[in-house]
């Protein structure tokens, strides 16, 4: 199960949500709201999506997680509009017999949903200004540029 | 006048020799000529220091390797300081017998260059260009100096600054999806379509706009990327964007057709 929600996560709920007598090992990731980001202090972010493409891609990451690893069952969550520093903005849980195979299925799909999953965010740090976040140096505005 | 045609080496986004791409059938550095023979019969290839190979026009080789861009200029200017140099760049599909028109009668002797500003950045473009002799000694500074930039030597003159015919007339050849958009209007002509175009994140920042409704006559979500990117001076490169099709990932060779909603995205950065 994949989906995208404005309100606030509710972590504890989740994991009752994943709650399997045949499972234990629960693998829990949290992505928090920093309060810094290149060295610059950070109020807080917003985040935004395109809604029917987010929702689409993060469905088949989840999906395609527990082809890749069988004994997993996995849910994730993402969060979008204005998060405050330390609320949650994404949460990833596997679960399965033994927590090899959770640890694994977690990382995998944490990081295939920050890859693929259309959704962006916007920083605002403490000087007031607001500039959107680029997860690579390389995809930056791209000047004309001369030694 | 005479003129030099920059011929540049093997592309390494394009994967091949930029001057010999067919569209159409004919190959880009056949176009160029074809477009500057009205203009003057002194063509000259700009190439490698030590290219030897036999063309069908005379050459100018650089007169050291890896000069950078203005290593054909130095190379023209040192053949012949006393006349003005048209010098273009082999990979412009796009421009036209017009826009080279401009560049010579457009020219005024008293100053050193004519050329035309870029519609992406508003910067003078020195691969397209007529450089008068005064020019030369200028250049020759530049490069004792270890200066290199082409664009920051335009600037740099005291110029005639065109607007191109079509906003699209300077657009490099430089990527395979380039191609693919233009063999396809050569080979089907432009046909007008309307399609909704919607930006997100920093692309709707600059666009000024979530979504728009645009009519076009490009082929690929390719061309449609290049000429809202015009538009709307987008600050992001094609490889940096994502584009859908009707709420699906699209590649940028997907041909385009009337009615579709085609998303841009930036890079994504959940998490």
């Amino acid at each position: 199960m994949f989906s995208i929600q404005e309100t606030p996560l509710d972590v504890m709920a989740l994991r009752h949500e994943m709650a399997d007598p045949t499972c234990g090992a629960l693998v829990v990731f949290e992505g928090l709201v920093r309060n810094h980001h290149e060295g610059r202090d950070v109020e807080k972010l917003h985040y935004t999506h395109h809604p029917i493409l987010a929702q689409k891609e993060g469905k088949r990451i989840v999906a395609e997680t527990m082809k890749k690893f069988p004994t997993v069952k996995a849910l994730a969550i993402h969060r979008i509009g204005t998060l405050e520093i330390g609320e949650c903005a994404v949460v990833t849980l596997t679960a399965s017999a033994h927590r090899e195979a959770a640890f694994e299925a977690n990382r995998h799909l944490i990081d295939s949903i920050k890859a693929r999953v259309p959704i962006w965010k916007q920083e605002t740090y403490a000087t007031g200004e607001v500039e959107w976040t680029s997860p690579c140096p390389n995809c930056g505005p791209v000047p004309h540029s001369c030694p | 006048m005479k003129a030099l045609i920059l011929t540049g080496g093997k592309s390494s986004r394009m994967g091949q020799d930029k001057a010999s791409l067919k569209i159409g059938g004919v190959t880009q550095l056949d176009r160029i000529v074809s477009l500057i023979e009205p203009l003057t019969d002194q063509i000259f290839l700009s190439v490698a220091h030590d290219d030897e190979t036999q063309r069908s026009l005379p050459t100018l080789p650089d007169l050291e390797p890896s000069p950078g861009p203005l290593g054909g200029l130095q190379a023209a200017f040192s053949a012949d300081p006393k006349s003005s140099w048209l010098v273009i760049a082999c990979d412009l599909p796009m421009i036209q017998k017009e826009d080279l028109e401009d560049l010579v009668k457009q020219s005024d002797p008293s100053k050193d260059a004519t050329c035309f500003l870029n519609p992406l950045d508003d910067h003078p473009e020195p691969l397209c260009a007529h450089y008068a002799p005064s020019a030369a000694g200028k250049l020759a500074k530049v490069l004792e100096k270890n200066q290199r930039c082409a664009r920051r030597f335009m600037a740099s003159l005291d110029r005639i600054d065109l607007v191109p015919s079509d906003p699209r007339a300077l657009l490099n050849l430089n990527r395979p999806e380039h191609l693919v958009e233009l063999q396809h209007l050569q080979e089907h002509g432009a046909i007008e379509k309307e399609v909704k175009v919607e930006y997100f994140a920093r692309l709707s920042q600059e666009a000024g706009m979530d979504s728009d409704v645009v009519h076009t006559s490009v082929a690929t979500i390719a061309g449609l990327w290049e000429e809202l990117r015009l538009k709307h001076h987008f600050s992001l490169d094609l490889p940096h964007v994502k584009p859908a099709i009707d709420n699906e990932f699209a590649e940028w060779t997907d041909l385009l057709s009337s009615g579709q909603t085609i998303a841009f995205m930036p890079p994504f950065a959940g998490g």
